[in-house]
């Protein structure tokens, strides 16, 4: 058995400390009022509340590495760009000023690497090697912490469209289970331990 | 403001005979006990009455938000410093607890372990620890054992009784929980290495039991509300009954700023803040504090006064030290088929085997190990930490691809240990931040003893050796190497104890100092237990009451 003892920064960096390494602080009914609007705002139509559309194509370019469209579906057909937006509408303008900066930082790391004007433009591979060189910075922790945040989150809150997010990961919201849970018990009970 | 329906009002400038502070653990049961024997009683909460119906599954709410467990983002930042010569730091939080009707009784594992008779005595059977406030306490378990057949029965616990329990006067009201296959994973790795796993206690119903349901198995105990009552919160189980008396009255978004003492030294008043900010002032015969380990010190010291000037009821300058923590190790285990830990209460099985460590070992320490879901069964947290196992990718394909296996094929073996009390772990008024209110904020000074880390440490490795044992493909884990920086369980600043000078309660949990009033809930606990404090604080609350209620019948108070 591989094993690996991690230190304490590691340990709470991976867990609850990932919410640390984001920039963005939120209260929860100040974000479902902010729900609320865009969906009153939107009356239907997929309309953003505080994402400018190249915002919105670069972020959600970079929530697609991050949470990626493979053989099942990621942060993209999960609408995680809405949470973003609903995030950042809720009077975030200081926190959305940051992740501006951050972002025209990576599109010069574009232009300079790749001759490219937008991050989405990029080949995936350059897309992952640009990340790749922020990862850690507090850009980009915002940014992943927002998305595994917008994939994994109640849908109410704009993100995890259909449940794509909980299916994902294997989780079902149920609210009620029965034994068997799983395998081991299943077995432990068939065998009357 | 007060709750609706049958509730009394009574009016701020009457006494009433008793004023409670907090509805949590051990203050639930003390508005029922007290409010059932028919004295008036006023509850003074901070928090919501939150109940059964305003609870979800909402890890954004919760975990992120903090809408219950309340932080710097809510107007209560709090300090924290390594120790006296360290910088202090602001924190979004340090000593955690949930801020509504039920405190933390509503958001706890619900994991009850009952002390056992050594864990009272333990001072005089190992000798002291030099450089701690390692003591007795000034009771026995056998004093206590009928008040935790009390919590068993009206609090609602269930479990199986058998030779792993201390010694017990009635079976348990409900069965055991169905296992788990992280149970269950545990359990035969255990056998195997000659240990003794039984079913875990826990203040959660297995089946219908005093008008409140059976669990449903929702996986979401550990920091979320019940949203069906069968977790066996205080707010669940007791408070109802407390506001069916007819003598309870229950003010809730009510945050208490001092205890006011009159010309003879005796508590008379307690003030208070309601939501839009007026003051108001409860006169009082006698005042009981179940603020928790880290509201109670922390509004004793701000009661000073010219009588008392080191504080209310701290004579003996202890207000606020010996504060203990648990210990923790976590070790996370992959395995091949599904656990799905994530489904029904965190833990149903635990073992006893390390709860004294051999003294040989060179520390003192001991504990209990329990299997959990490494995130608590929540999907965004696990996604949060995804990486933890292998080469830890923390995003791409490979990063999405291992979240399922993470979620649903893993098992965390954790370790619940024991602190040593420590005169210079405290909880202080902070000179220099505030909160909302303007109140000092809570300042905590804390640095784990050698022992209690070289503990975590044991029981780190020992879970380790049962992943391995249980048949893991890859484990990884955690122990607070460094010593810990803040809590859920908060003991032991206001500890019990006979002796005046170095104690703040009396056996019975009356202040030394100030004969009306009382201190009980986990600032009471003079030695930490090895994890999961809360059956003890409300065993200790029943018993409490008990006795409160003969001295006020005796015109002794």
């Amino acid at each position: 058995m591989i094993n690996t003892q991690l230190s304490r920064r590691a340990f709470l960096r991976s867990a609850s400390g990932a919410a640390k390494s984001s920039i963005i602080v939120l209260s929860l009914p100040a974000i479902l009022v902010s729900c609320e609007r865009s969906k009153q705002a939107n009356l239907g139509s997929e309309e953003f509340s505080v994402l400018s559309e190249e915002e919105v194509l670069e972020f959600q370019a970079i929530a697609a590495r991050i949470i990626p469209t493979d053989e099942t579906p990621g942060a993209t057909e999960a609408g995680v760009i809405y949470f973003i937006d609903n995030v950042l509408a809720d009077d975030r303008e200081v926190e959305h000023e940051t992740l501006r900066l951050g972002l025209r930082e990576l599109q010069v790391a574009a232009a300079l690497s790749f001759n490219a004007s937008y991050f989405h433009e990029l080949e995936l591979e350059q897309q992952d090697q640009l990340l790749t060189e922020i990862d850690g910075t507090p850009f980009f922790g915002t940014i992943r912490f927002l998305t595994i945040a917008g994939m994994f989150s109640l849908p109410e809150y704009g993100g995890n469209r259909d449940n794509i997010g909980y299916e994902l990961i294997g989780f079902e919201d149920r609210h009620a289970w029965q034994p068997p849970f799983g395998s081991y018990d299943a077995d432990y009970a068939e065998r009357g331990e | 403001m007060a709750e609706e329906n049958t509730q009394p009002s009574y009016p701020t400038r009457e006494e009433v005979d008793f004023v409670i502070v907090g509805s949590g653990a051990a203050g639930g049961v003390m508005a029922k006990e007290l409010s059932v024997a028919g004295f008036s009683v006023v509850v003074l909460e901070q928090g919501p009455h939150l109940q059964a119906a305003d609870f979800k599954h909402d890890e954004w709410g919760y975990d992120v938000n903090k809408d219950l467990t309340w932080g710097a983002r809510q107007g209560y930042p709090q300090t924290f410093r390594k120790s006296v010569d360290h910088e202090t730091e602001t924190r979004e939080s340090v000593l955690d607890y949930a801020h509504n009707v039920g405190g933390s009784s509503v958001h706890f594992s619900g994991n009850f372990w009952r002390f056992r008779p050594i864990d009272f005595m333990e001072a005089s059977v190992r000798g002291p620890i030099s450089g701690t406030n390692f003591a007795d306490w000034p009771i026995t378990y056998d004093e206590l054992e009928p008040y935790y057949t009390k919590v068993d029965w009206e609090v609602g616990v269930s479990g199986l009784a058998g030779p792993w329990d201390p010694p017990r006067s009635r079976e348990y009201p409900c069965p055991p929980m169905p296992v788990k296959s992280s149970d269950v994973l545990l359990e035969r790795a255990a056998k195997q290495m000659g240990l003794t796993p039984y079913p875990a206690p826990v203040a959660i119903l297995s089946q219908p039991h005093n008008g409140r349901p059976g669990c449903i198995h929702c996986g979401f105990c550990n920091g979320y509300g019940c949203e069906v009552n069968a977790k066996s919160s205080s707010m669940a189980s007791m408070i109802p009954l407390a506001l069916d008396s007819g003598n309870c009255e229950l003010r809730i978004g009510c945050t208490v700023s001092r205890v006011n003492t009159d010309e003879n030294g005796r508590a008379n008043e307690v003030v208070y803040w309601e939501e839009d900010g007026t003051e108001q002032a409860q006169l009082a015969k006698a005042v009981v504090l179940c603020a928790n380990g880290a509201e109670t010190p922390r509004l004793l010291l701000a009661s000073e006064s010219e009588q008392y000037p080191n504080g209310l009821a701290n004579s003996s300058g202890v207000v606020g030290t010996n504060l203990m923590f648990n210990g923790y190790s976590t070790a996370v285990g992959l395995f091949d088929d599904p656990v799905n830990a994530h489904k029904s209460v965190p833990a149903t099985r635990v073992l006893h085997d390390f709860y004294e460590l051999d003294p040989s070992l060179g520390f003192y320490g001991g504990g209990g190990i329990d299997a959990r879901h490494f995130s608590a069964g929540r999907p965004m947290n696990m996604a949060l930490a995804g990486g933890l196992l292998g080469d830890g990718p923390t995003w791409g394909s490979e990063y999405k691809k291992n979240l399922r296996k993470e979620f649903t094929h893993t098992a965390a073996f954790d370790g619940h240990t024991t602190s040593l009390p420590l005169a210079t772990n405290t909880v202080t008024l902070d000179p220099n931040v505030q909160d909302k209110w303007g109140r000092a904020a809570m300042r905590t000074t804390y640095s784990d003893h050698p022992d209690d880390i070289s503990t975590m440490k044991f029981f780190y490795d020992k879970t380790i050796e049962l992943l391995d044992v249980a048949g893991a493909t890859k484990s990884a884990g955690f122990y607070a190497e460094e010593g810990q920086e803040g809590n859920v369980h908060l003991l032991g600043t206001c500890r019990m104890g006979n002796d005046p000078t170095n104690s703040v309660v009396d056996r019975f949990n009356r202040s030394h100092d100030v004969e009306n009033l009382f201190m009980v809930d986990g600032s009471s606990l003079v030695t930490s237990g090895r994890g999961q404090p809360t059956m003890t604080i409300m065993a200790l609350a029943f018993r409490a009451a008990d006795n409160i209620i003969q001295f006020a019948r005796r015109g002794e108070i």
